[in-house]
Protein backbone atom coordinates (compact mmCIF):
# COMPACT_ATOMS: atom_id res chain seq x y z
CA UNK A 1 0.00 0.00 0.00
CA UNK A 2 2.70 2.42 0.95
CA UNK A 3 4.32 2.46 -2.46
CA UNK A 4 1.14 3.72 -4.07
CA UNK A 5 1.55 6.79 -2.04
CA UNK A 6 4.59 8.44 -3.52
CA UNK A 7 4.41 11.58 -1.50
CA UNK A 8 5.17 14.35 -3.91
CA UNK A 9 6.35 16.60 -1.16
CA UNK A 10 9.45 18.71 -0.87
CA UNK A 11 10.67 17.60 2.55
CA UNK A 12 13.18 20.40 2.78
CA UNK A 13 10.43 22.96 2.28
CA UNK A 14 8.36 21.12 4.86
CA UNK A 15 11.00 21.55 7.52
CA UNK A 16 11.35 25.21 6.68
CA UNK A 17 7.59 25.71 6.73
CA UNK A 18 7.34 24.19 10.16
CA UNK A 19 9.93 26.55 11.55
CA UNK A 20 8.14 29.43 9.77
CA UNK A 21 4.98 28.47 11.62
CA UNK A 22 6.88 28.50 14.89
CA UNK A 23 8.30 31.92 14.07
CA UNK A 24 4.83 33.21 13.24
CA UNK A 25 3.41 31.87 16.47
CA UNK A 26 6.09 33.51 18.58
CA UNK A 27 5.75 36.84 16.81
CA UNK A 28 2.00 36.74 17.33
CA UNK A 29 2.48 36.04 21.02
CA UNK A 30 4.88 38.96 21.19
CA UNK A 31 2.11 41.22 19.87
CA UNK A 32 -0.18 40.12 22.65
CA UNK A 33 2.57 40.35 25.24
CA UNK A 34 3.18 43.90 24.19
CA UNK A 35 -0.52 44.72 24.46
CA UNK A 36 -0.73 43.03 27.81
CA UNK A 37 2.23 44.94 29.25
CA UNK A 38 0.83 48.25 28.13
CA UNK A 39 2.83 51.49 28.36
CA UNK A 40 6.13 51.36 30.20
CA UNK A 41 7.18 54.05 32.59
CA UNK A 42 8.77 56.92 30.72
CA UNK A 43 9.35 60.43 31.91
CA UNK A 44 6.58 62.01 29.87
CA UNK A 45 3.21 60.75 28.86
CA UNK A 46 4.06 61.53 25.26
CA UNK A 47 7.23 59.50 25.50
CA UNK A 48 5.34 56.62 26.94
CA UNK A 49 2.80 56.61 24.10
CA UNK A 50 5.44 56.94 21.45
CA UNK A 51 7.50 54.05 22.76
CA UNK A 52 4.44 51.87 23.05
CA UNK A 53 3.25 52.57 19.52
CA UNK A 54 6.70 52.00 18.05
CA UNK A 55 7.01 48.71 19.91
CA UNK A 56 3.57 47.61 18.80
CA UNK A 57 4.34 48.54 15.19
CA UNK A 58 7.56 46.55 15.26
CA UNK A 59 5.75 43.52 16.49
CA UNK A 60 3.04 43.77 13.84
CA UNK A 61 5.68 44.12 11.16
CA UNK A 62 7.38 40.95 12.25
CA UNK A 63 4.05 39.12 12.22
CA UNK A 64 3.52 40.32 8.69
CA UNK A 65 7.00 39.23 7.70
CA UNK A 66 6.63 35.76 9.18
CA UNK A 67 3.25 35.32 7.55
CA UNK A 68 4.62 36.20 4.14
CA UNK A 69 7.45 33.78 4.63
CA UNK A 70 5.02 31.01 5.56
CA UNK A 71 2.89 31.70 2.50
CA UNK A 72 5.94 31.53 0.27
CA UNK A 73 7.01 28.22 1.77
CA UNK A 74 3.57 26.71 1.62
CA UNK A 75 3.63 27.08 -2.15
CA UNK A 76 6.90 25.15 -2.24
CA UNK A 77 5.61 22.35 -0.08
CA UNK A 78 3.13 21.25 -2.73
CA UNK A 79 -0.07 19.35 -2.18
CA UNK A 80 -0.25 15.79 -0.91
CA UNK A 81 -1.51 13.50 -3.62
CA UNK A 82 -5.28 13.53 -3.77
CA UNK A 83 -5.73 10.47 -5.89
CA UNK A 84 -5.86 8.16 -2.92
CA UNK A 85 -9.44 6.87 -2.51
CA UNK A 86 -9.53 7.74 1.15
CA UNK A 87 -7.78 11.08 0.71
CA UNK A 88 -5.72 12.06 3.70
CA UNK A 89 -6.89 9.16 5.78
CA UNK A 90 -5.02 6.99 3.28
CA UNK A 91 -1.87 8.28 4.94
CA UNK A 92 -2.73 6.10 7.88
CA UNK A 93 -1.55 3.14 5.83
CA UNK A 94 1.94 4.57 6.16
CA UNK A 95 1.92 3.83 9.84
CA UNK A 96 4.67 1.24 10.28
CA UNK A 97 3.22 -0.34 13.41
CA UNK A 98 0.26 -2.01 11.69
CA UNK A 99 0.00 -4.76 14.29
CA UNK A 100 -0.37 -2.44 17.21
CA UNK A 101 -2.75 0.04 15.61
CA UNK A 102 -4.76 -1.63 12.88
CA UNK A 103 -6.52 1.69 12.35
CA UNK A 104 -6.27 1.65 8.60
CA UNK A 105 -7.79 -1.78 8.02
CA UNK A 106 -10.54 -0.96 10.48
CA UNK A 107 -11.21 2.24 8.63
CA UNK A 108 -11.52 0.38 5.34
CA UNK A 109 -13.94 -2.08 6.92
CA UNK A 110 -16.07 0.72 8.32
CA UNK A 111 -16.05 2.47 5.00
CA UNK A 112 -17.21 -0.62 3.15
CA UNK A 113 -19.84 -1.27 5.77
CA UNK A 114 -21.29 2.21 5.64
CA UNK A 115 -21.35 2.06 1.84
CA UNK A 116 -23.31 -1.14 1.98
CA UNK A 117 -25.65 0.26 4.62
CA UNK A 118 -26.42 3.27 2.50
CA UNK A 119 -27.10 1.05 -0.48
CA UNK A 120 -29.46 -1.24 1.42
CA UNK A 121 -31.20 1.67 3.10
CA UNK A 122 -31.85 3.11 -0.33
CA UNK A 123 -33.39 -0.16 -1.51
CA UNK A 124 -35.52 -0.46 1.62
CA UNK A 125 -36.80 3.06 1.33
CA UNK A 126 -37.82 2.40 -2.27
CA UNK A 127 -39.72 -0.72 -1.29
CA UNK A 128 -41.40 0.88 1.71
CA UNK A 129 -42.58 3.83 -0.31
CA UNK A 130 -44.50 1.45 -2.56
CA UNK A 131 -46.38 0.12 0.49
CA UNK A 132 -47.48 3.60 1.60
CA UNK A 133 -49.58 4.29 4.69
CA UNK A 134 -51.56 1.21 5.63
CA UNK A 135 -54.89 2.53 6.74
CA UNK A 136 -55.40 5.30 4.24
CA UNK A 137 -53.87 3.34 1.39
CA UNK A 138 -57.13 3.26 -0.56
CA UNK A 139 -58.06 6.86 -0.34
CA UNK A 140 -54.51 7.79 -1.09
CA UNK A 141 -54.45 5.82 -4.28
CA UNK A 142 -57.00 8.31 -5.56
CA UNK A 143 -55.83 11.48 -3.96
CA UNK A 144 -52.12 10.98 -4.44
CA UNK A 145 -52.50 11.75 -8.13
CA UNK A 146 -54.24 15.03 -7.51
CA UNK A 147 -51.81 15.96 -4.79
CA UNK A 148 -48.82 18.05 -5.76
CA UNK A 149 -45.79 15.82 -5.81
CA UNK A 150 -43.72 15.48 -2.66
CA UNK A 151 -42.69 18.77 -1.23
CA UNK A 152 -39.23 18.10 0.11
CA UNK A 153 -39.22 21.05 2.49
CA UNK A 154 -42.16 20.01 4.66
CA UNK A 155 -40.33 21.31 7.68
CA UNK A 156 -40.80 24.89 6.61
CA UNK A 157 -44.50 24.90 5.83
CA UNK A 158 -46.09 28.29 6.44
CA UNK A 159 -48.01 28.48 9.75
CA UNK A 160 -51.15 29.40 7.83
CA UNK A 161 -51.05 26.06 6.04
CA UNK A 162 -50.67 24.21 9.34
CA UNK A 163 -53.61 26.17 10.75
CA UNK A 164 -55.74 25.20 7.77
CA UNK A 165 -54.94 21.51 8.03
CA UNK A 166 -55.68 21.47 11.76
CA UNK A 167 -58.94 23.39 11.50
CA UNK A 168 -60.09 21.05 8.72
CA UNK A 169 -59.44 18.07 11.02
CA UNK A 170 -61.20 19.89 13.85
CA UNK A 171 -64.33 20.27 11.71
CA UNK A 172 -64.12 16.64 10.60
CA UNK A 173 -64.69 15.23 14.09
CA UNK A 174 -67.51 16.87 16.05
CA UNK A 175 -66.75 15.00 19.30
CA UNK A 176 -63.18 16.20 19.21
CA UNK A 177 -62.15 19.77 19.78
CA UNK A 178 -58.69 20.99 18.83
CA UNK A 179 -57.23 24.17 20.20
CA UNK A 180 -54.09 25.39 18.45
CA UNK A 181 -51.59 27.73 20.06
CA UNK A 182 -48.04 28.84 19.37
CA UNK A 183 -46.47 29.68 22.72
CA UNK A 184 -42.91 29.10 21.54
CA UNK A 185 -42.54 30.73 18.15
CA UNK A 186 -43.70 29.02 14.99
CA UNK A 187 -44.16 25.50 16.31
CA UNK A 188 -47.77 24.75 17.04
CA UNK A 189 -49.12 23.01 20.11
CA UNK A 190 -52.51 21.37 20.09
CA UNK A 191 -54.80 20.69 22.98
CA UNK A 192 -57.19 18.00 21.82
CA UNK A 193 -60.24 17.32 23.98
CA UNK A 194 -62.02 14.09 23.16
CA UNK A 195 -65.58 14.10 24.46
CA UNK A 196 -65.48 13.86 28.24
CA UNK A 197 -62.92 11.09 28.10
CA UNK A 198 -59.47 12.50 27.73
CA UNK A 199 -57.26 15.41 26.73
CA UNK A 200 -54.20 15.18 24.55
CA UNK A 201 -51.35 17.63 24.28
CA UNK A 202 -49.72 17.41 20.86
CA UNK A 203 -46.42 19.16 20.21
CA UNK A 204 -45.88 19.84 16.52
CA UNK A 205 -42.90 20.77 14.44
CA UNK A 206 -44.38 22.19 11.26
CA UNK A 207 -46.89 19.45 10.41
CA UNK A 208 -44.93 16.68 12.10
CA UNK A 209 -46.04 15.50 15.50
CA UNK A 210 -43.08 15.52 17.85
CA UNK A 211 -44.59 14.48 21.13
CA UNK A 212 -47.92 13.65 22.59
CA UNK A 213 -49.21 13.29 26.15
CA UNK A 214 -52.61 11.89 27.07
CA UNK A 215 -54.32 12.96 30.29
CA UNK A 216 -57.68 12.54 31.92
CA UNK A 217 -60.58 14.87 31.20
CA UNK A 218 -60.45 16.18 34.78
CA UNK A 219 -56.68 16.48 34.96
CA UNK A 220 -54.82 19.74 34.77
CA UNK A 221 -53.01 20.25 31.48
CA UNK A 222 -51.52 23.65 32.28
CA UNK A 223 -48.55 24.70 34.34
CA UNK A 224 -48.89 27.28 37.09
CA UNK A 225 -48.16 30.12 34.69
CA UNK A 226 -50.98 29.03 32.42
CA UNK A 227 -48.90 27.42 29.67
CA UNK A 228 -49.56 23.97 28.32
CA UNK A 229 -47.69 21.47 30.46
CA UNK A 230 -45.89 19.31 27.93
CA UNK A 231 -43.71 17.42 30.41
CA UNK A 232 -45.68 15.94 33.28
CA UNK A 233 -47.50 12.69 32.72
CA UNK A 234 -50.98 11.68 33.78
CA UNK A 235 -51.62 10.54 37.35
CA UNK A 236 -53.68 7.65 36.07
CA UNK A 237 -52.12 4.42 34.83
CA UNK A 238 -54.70 4.09 32.08
CA UNK A 239 -53.69 7.39 30.48
CA UNK A 240 -50.00 6.67 30.90
CA UNK A 241 -50.62 3.52 28.92
CA UNK A 242 -52.59 5.38 26.25
CA UNK A 243 -49.74 7.91 26.05
CA UNK A 244 -47.34 5.04 25.30
CA UNK A 245 -49.64 3.73 22.61
CA UNK A 246 -50.08 7.19 21.09
CA UNK A 247 -46.31 7.50 20.86
CA UNK A 248 -46.23 4.15 19.08
CA UNK A 249 -48.92 5.44 16.73
CA UNK A 250 -46.75 8.44 15.86
CA UNK A 251 -44.05 6.05 14.73
CA UNK A 252 -46.54 3.95 12.82
CA UNK A 253 -48.24 6.70 10.83
CA UNK A 254 -45.28 7.91 8.81
CA UNK A 255 -45.45 9.42 5.37
CA UNK A 256 -42.86 12.15 5.08
CA UNK A 257 -44.21 13.42 1.78
CA UNK A 258 -47.74 13.93 3.08
CA UNK A 259 -47.61 15.10 6.69
CA UNK A 260 -51.24 16.27 6.61
CA UNK A 261 -52.40 12.71 5.93
CA UNK A 262 -50.33 11.56 8.88
CA UNK A 263 -51.91 14.08 11.24
CA UNK A 264 -55.38 13.15 10.02
CA UNK A 265 -54.71 9.43 10.40
CA UNK A 266 -53.37 9.97 13.89
CA UNK A 267 -56.42 11.99 14.91
CA UNK A 268 -58.75 9.37 13.43
CA UNK A 269 -56.98 6.74 15.45
CA UNK A 270 -57.08 8.92 18.58
CA UNK A 271 -60.81 9.42 18.18
CA UNK A 272 -61.37 5.70 18.73
CA UNK A 273 -60.59 6.33 22.42
CA UNK A 274 -64.00 7.94 22.68
CA UNK A 275 -65.16 4.56 24.02
CA UNK A 276 -62.11 3.97 26.19
CA UNK A 277 -64.21 2.96 29.21
CA UNK A 278 -67.10 1.43 27.29
CA UNK A 279 -65.52 -0.95 24.82
CA UNK A 280 -64.63 -4.49 25.95
CA UNK A 281 -61.53 -6.18 24.58
CA UNK A 282 -62.10 -7.70 21.14
CA UNK A 283 -60.07 -10.73 22.03
CA UNK A 284 -60.88 -11.73 25.62
CA UNK A 285 -64.25 -9.95 25.79
CA UNK A 286 -63.50 -8.44 29.18
CA UNK A 287 -63.27 -4.87 30.32
CA UNK A 288 -60.41 -5.18 32.75
CA UNK A 289 -57.07 -6.84 32.72
CA UNK A 290 -54.71 -6.08 35.60
CA UNK A 291 -57.01 -3.21 36.49
CA UNK A 292 -56.76 -1.55 33.09
CA UNK A 293 -59.40 -1.28 30.36
CA UNK A 294 -58.47 -2.14 26.76
CA UNK A 295 -55.99 0.68 26.08
CA UNK A 296 -54.75 -0.46 22.70
CA UNK A 297 -56.49 0.47 19.45
CA UNK A 298 -55.62 -1.43 16.32
CA UNK A 299 -54.01 0.90 13.78
CA UNK A 300 -56.05 -0.50 10.92
CA UNK A 301 -59.40 -1.58 12.35
CA UNK A 302 -59.42 0.73 15.41
CA UNK A 303 -60.72 -2.17 17.49
CA UNK A 304 -60.09 -2.17 21.24
CA UNK A 305 -57.64 -4.62 22.80
CA UNK A 306 -55.84 -5.00 26.06
CA UNK A 307 -52.15 -4.33 25.72
CA UNK A 308 -51.44 -8.03 26.18
CA UNK A 309 -54.33 -9.20 24.01
CA UNK A 310 -53.23 -7.57 20.77
CA UNK A 311 -51.52 -9.72 18.20
CA UNK B 1 -64.11 11.47 40.59
CA UNK B 2 -66.27 8.52 40.12
CA UNK B 3 -67.40 6.81 43.31
CA UNK B 4 -70.50 4.89 43.92
CA UNK B 5 -71.80 2.88 46.76
CA UNK B 6 -72.57 -0.71 46.98
CA UNK B 7 -76.20 -1.36 47.67
CA UNK B 8 -75.41 -4.35 49.79
CA UNK B 9 -74.86 -2.29 52.84
CA UNK B 10 -76.22 -4.94 55.09
CA UNK B 11 -74.29 -7.93 56.29
CA UNK B 12 -77.06 -10.35 55.68
CA UNK B 13 -76.79 -9.61 52.00
CA UNK B 14 -73.19 -10.70 51.79
CA UNK B 15 -72.90 -14.31 50.63
CA UNK B 16 -70.05 -15.20 52.94
CA UNK B 17 -71.54 -13.56 55.96
CA UNK B 18 -73.63 -16.46 57.10
CA UNK B 19 -72.68 -17.05 60.68
CA UNK B 20 -70.29 -14.12 60.60
CA UNK B 21 -70.60 -10.65 61.96
CA UNK B 22 -69.91 -7.30 60.33
CA UNK B 23 -66.32 -7.22 61.44
CA UNK B 24 -65.54 -10.64 60.04
CA UNK B 25 -67.17 -9.82 56.72
CA UNK B 26 -65.19 -6.60 56.43
CA UNK B 27 -62.03 -8.57 57.07
CA UNK B 28 -63.00 -11.07 54.42
CA UNK B 29 -63.61 -8.31 51.88
CA UNK B 30 -60.36 -6.52 52.59
CA UNK B 31 -58.43 -9.77 52.42
CA UNK B 32 -59.90 -10.40 48.96
CA UNK B 33 -58.86 -6.91 47.90
CA UNK B 34 -55.35 -7.45 49.14
CA UNK B 35 -55.14 -10.75 47.29
CA UNK B 36 -56.17 -8.88 44.14
CA UNK B 37 -53.13 -6.65 44.62
CA UNK B 38 -54.82 -3.62 46.14
CA UNK B 39 -52.70 -1.51 48.47
CA UNK B 40 -53.76 0.14 51.71
CA UNK B 41 -53.85 3.91 51.53
CA UNK B 42 -54.95 5.32 54.85
CA UNK B 43 -58.44 5.51 56.23
CA UNK B 44 -61.66 7.34 55.50
CA UNK B 45 -64.78 8.46 57.29
CA UNK B 46 -68.20 9.66 56.16
CA UNK B 47 -70.69 10.89 58.74
CA UNK B 48 -74.26 12.08 58.59
CA UNK B 49 -76.51 13.86 61.03
CA UNK B 50 -80.25 14.28 60.55
CA UNK B 51 -82.04 17.56 61.20
CA UNK B 52 -85.76 18.14 61.07
CA UNK B 53 -87.70 21.32 60.84
CA UNK B 54 -88.41 22.67 64.28
CA UNK B 55 -92.00 22.25 65.42
CA UNK B 56 -92.40 25.97 66.00
CA UNK B 57 -91.85 26.74 62.33
CA UNK B 58 -94.32 24.20 61.04
CA UNK B 59 -97.46 25.64 59.59
CA UNK B 60 -100.82 23.96 59.43
CA UNK B 61 -101.23 20.57 61.02
CA UNK B 62 -100.33 17.52 59.06
CA UNK B 63 -97.52 19.15 57.14
CA UNK B 64 -94.58 16.88 57.68
CA UNK B 65 -91.28 18.44 58.63
CA UNK B 66 -88.70 18.13 55.91
CA UNK B 67 -85.56 16.20 56.80
CA UNK B 68 -82.18 17.64 56.16
CA UNK B 69 -78.96 15.66 56.31
CA UNK B 70 -75.66 17.34 57.16
CA UNK B 71 -72.72 15.22 56.08
CA UNK B 72 -68.93 15.23 56.07
CA UNK B 73 -66.50 13.20 54.02
CA UNK B 74 -62.82 12.86 54.96
CA UNK B 75 -62.10 12.83 51.24
CA UNK B 76 -63.18 16.51 51.16
CA UNK B 77 -61.98 17.75 54.54
CA UNK B 78 -62.79 21.40 53.86
CA UNK B 79 -66.38 20.85 52.82
CA UNK B 80 -69.67 20.21 54.49
CA UNK B 81 -72.63 18.81 52.59
CA UNK B 82 -76.26 19.58 53.31
CA UNK B 83 -78.79 17.37 51.55
CA UNK B 84 -82.53 16.96 51.33
CA UNK B 85 -84.03 13.69 50.30
CA UNK B 86 -84.71 13.89 46.54
CA UNK B 87 -83.68 17.47 46.83
CA UNK B 88 -80.75 19.71 46.24
CA UNK B 89 -77.31 19.09 47.67
CA UNK B 90 -75.56 22.09 49.09
CA UNK B 91 -71.77 22.06 49.26
CA UNK B 92 -70.47 24.49 51.86
CA UNK B 93 -67.40 25.25 53.96
CA UNK B 94 -67.02 23.40 57.22
CA UNK B 95 -68.20 26.62 58.88
CA UNK B 96 -71.65 25.43 57.95
CA UNK B 97 -71.68 23.37 61.15
CA UNK B 98 -71.52 26.58 63.19
CA UNK B 99 -74.35 28.01 61.15
CA UNK B 100 -76.50 25.00 61.96
CA UNK B 101 -76.07 25.74 65.67
CA UNK B 102 -77.35 29.26 65.06
CA UNK B 103 -80.30 27.89 63.11
CA UNK B 104 -81.39 25.81 66.09
CA UNK B 105 -84.74 27.55 66.03
CA UNK B 106 -85.49 26.22 62.55
CA UNK B 107 -83.61 22.97 62.30
CA UNK B 108 -83.24 20.61 65.21
CA UNK B 109 -80.88 17.73 65.32
CA UNK B 110 -82.72 14.43 65.61
CA UNK B 111 -81.83 12.52 68.73
CA UNK B 112 -79.10 9.91 68.32
CA UNK B 113 -79.37 10.23 64.59
CA UNK B 114 -75.68 10.31 63.90
CA UNK B 115 -74.62 7.55 61.55
CA UNK B 116 -71.19 7.11 60.09
CA UNK B 117 -68.98 4.72 58.20
CA UNK B 118 -65.28 4.27 58.82
CA UNK B 119 -62.76 2.04 57.18
CA UNK B 120 -59.70 1.62 55.03
CA UNK B 121 -58.95 3.03 51.60
CA UNK B 122 -57.48 0.69 49.03
CA UNK B 123 -55.77 1.60 45.79
CA UNK B 124 -55.79 -0.84 42.93
CA UNK B 125 -54.49 0.52 39.65
CA UNK B 126 -56.73 3.54 39.03
CA UNK B 127 -59.45 2.24 41.33
CA UNK B 128 -60.00 3.55 44.82
CA UNK B 129 -61.98 1.21 47.05
CA UNK B 130 -63.31 2.16 50.46
CA UNK B 131 -64.71 -0.57 52.63
CA UNK B 132 -66.34 0.84 55.74
CA UNK B 133 -68.23 -0.33 58.77
CA UNK B 134 -71.47 1.59 59.22
CA UNK B 135 -72.17 2.39 62.82
CA UNK B 136 -75.05 4.07 64.64
CA UNK B 137 -74.20 4.84 68.20
CA UNK B 138 -72.18 1.96 69.60
CA UNK B 139 -73.30 -0.79 67.25
CA UNK B 140 -72.17 -1.86 63.81
CA UNK B 141 -75.09 -1.84 61.39
CA UNK B 142 -73.66 -2.82 58.05
CA UNK B 143 -70.97 -2.47 55.46
CA UNK B 144 -70.47 0.21 52.86
CA UNK B 145 -68.37 -0.37 49.78
CA UNK B 146 -67.42 2.60 47.64
CA UNK B 147 -65.57 2.21 44.40
CA UNK B 148 -64.14 5.17 42.57
CA UNK B 149 -62.63 5.01 39.12
CA UNK B 150 -60.76 8.29 38.84
CA UNK B 151 -59.95 8.39 35.12
CA UNK B 152 -63.60 8.45 34.05
CA UNK B 153 -65.73 11.51 34.77
CA UNK B 154 -69.06 10.34 33.34
CA UNK B 155 -70.69 7.79 35.61
CA UNK B 156 -72.67 5.91 32.98
CA UNK B 157 -69.61 5.54 30.73
CA UNK B 158 -67.81 3.17 33.04
CA UNK B 159 -70.61 1.26 34.71
CA UNK B 160 -69.88 -2.04 32.91
CA UNK B 161 -66.23 -1.68 33.74
CA UNK B 162 -67.00 -0.99 37.40
CA UNK B 163 -69.33 -3.95 37.56
CA UNK B 164 -66.62 -6.25 36.27
CA UNK B 165 -64.23 -4.90 38.86
CA UNK B 166 -66.77 -5.36 41.65
CA UNK B 167 -67.36 -8.94 40.60
CA UNK B 168 -63.68 -9.62 41.01
CA UNK B 169 -63.90 -9.19 44.77
CA UNK B 170 -67.60 -9.36 45.62
CA UNK B 171 -68.40 -12.37 43.52
CA UNK B 172 -72.01 -12.49 42.40
CA UNK B 173 -73.13 -10.04 45.07
CA UNK B 174 -72.82 -6.98 42.93
CA UNK B 175 -75.36 -4.20 43.11
CA UNK B 176 -77.63 -2.77 40.46
CA UNK B 177 -76.60 0.51 38.93
CA UNK B 178 -77.11 3.35 41.42
CA UNK B 179 -79.73 5.85 40.41
CA UNK B 180 -77.10 8.50 39.91
CA UNK B 181 -76.02 6.61 36.80
CA UNK B 182 -79.41 6.85 35.23
CA UNK B 183 -80.28 10.49 35.47
CA UNK B 184 -78.20 13.17 33.79
CA UNK B 185 -76.79 10.95 31.17
CA UNK B 186 -73.43 12.50 30.37
CA UNK B 187 -73.06 14.80 33.35
CA UNK B 188 -69.65 15.08 34.94
CA UNK B 189 -69.56 13.28 38.25
CA UNK B 190 -69.24 15.46 41.34
CA UNK B 191 -68.56 14.87 45.04
CA UNK B 192 -72.22 15.65 45.72
CA UNK B 193 -73.18 12.54 43.72
CA UNK B 194 -71.18 10.44 46.17
CA UNK B 195 -72.82 12.10 49.16
CA UNK B 196 -76.31 11.45 47.78
CA UNK B 197 -75.43 7.78 47.51
CA UNK B 198 -74.11 7.66 51.07
CA UNK B 199 -77.27 9.41 52.25
CA UNK B 200 -79.44 6.80 50.51
CA UNK B 201 -77.36 3.98 51.94
CA UNK B 202 -77.55 5.39 55.47
CA UNK B 203 -81.32 5.80 55.19
CA UNK B 204 -81.68 2.22 54.11
CA UNK B 205 -79.62 1.01 57.03
CA UNK B 206 -81.61 3.20 59.46
CA UNK B 207 -84.82 1.55 58.31
CA UNK B 208 -83.36 -1.89 58.84
CA UNK B 209 -82.80 -0.93 62.41
CA UNK B 210 -86.52 -1.26 63.08
CA UNK B 211 -86.53 -4.83 61.82
CA UNK B 212 -84.02 -6.79 63.85
CA UNK B 213 -81.76 -8.75 61.55
CA UNK B 214 -80.34 -12.01 62.73
CA UNK B 215 -76.62 -11.96 63.23
CA UNK B 216 -76.39 -8.29 63.97
CA UNK B 217 -75.99 -7.24 67.52
ZN1 LIG C 1 -58.24 -8.62 26.40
Amino acid sequence: MADVLSVGVNLEAFAQAISAIQALRSSVSRVFDCLKDGMRNKETLEGREKAFIAHFQDNLHSVNRDLNELERLSNLVGKPSENHPLHNSGLLSLDPVQDKTPLYSQLLQAYKWSNKLQYHAGLASGLLNQQSLKRSANQMGVSAKRRPKAQPTTLVLPPQYVDDVISRIDRMFPEMSIHLSRPNGTSAMLLVTLGKVLKVIVVMRSLFIDRTIVKGYNENVHTEDGKLDIWSKSNYQVFQKVTDHATTALLHYQLPQMPDVVVRSFMTWLRSYMKLFQAPCQRCGKFLQDGLPPTWRDFRTLEAFHDTCRQ
Amino acid sequence: MRPFLLEGGSVSQMPVAEGKNVQQTVELLTRKLEMLGAEKQGTFCVDCETYHTAASTLGSQGQAGKLMYVMHNSEYPLSCFALFENGPCLVADTNFDVLMVKLKGFFQSAKASKIETRGTRYQYCDFLVKVGTVTMGPSARGISVEVEYGPCVVASDCWSLLLEFLQSFLGSHTPGAPTVFGNRHDAVYSPADTMVQYMELFNKIRKQQQVPVAGIR
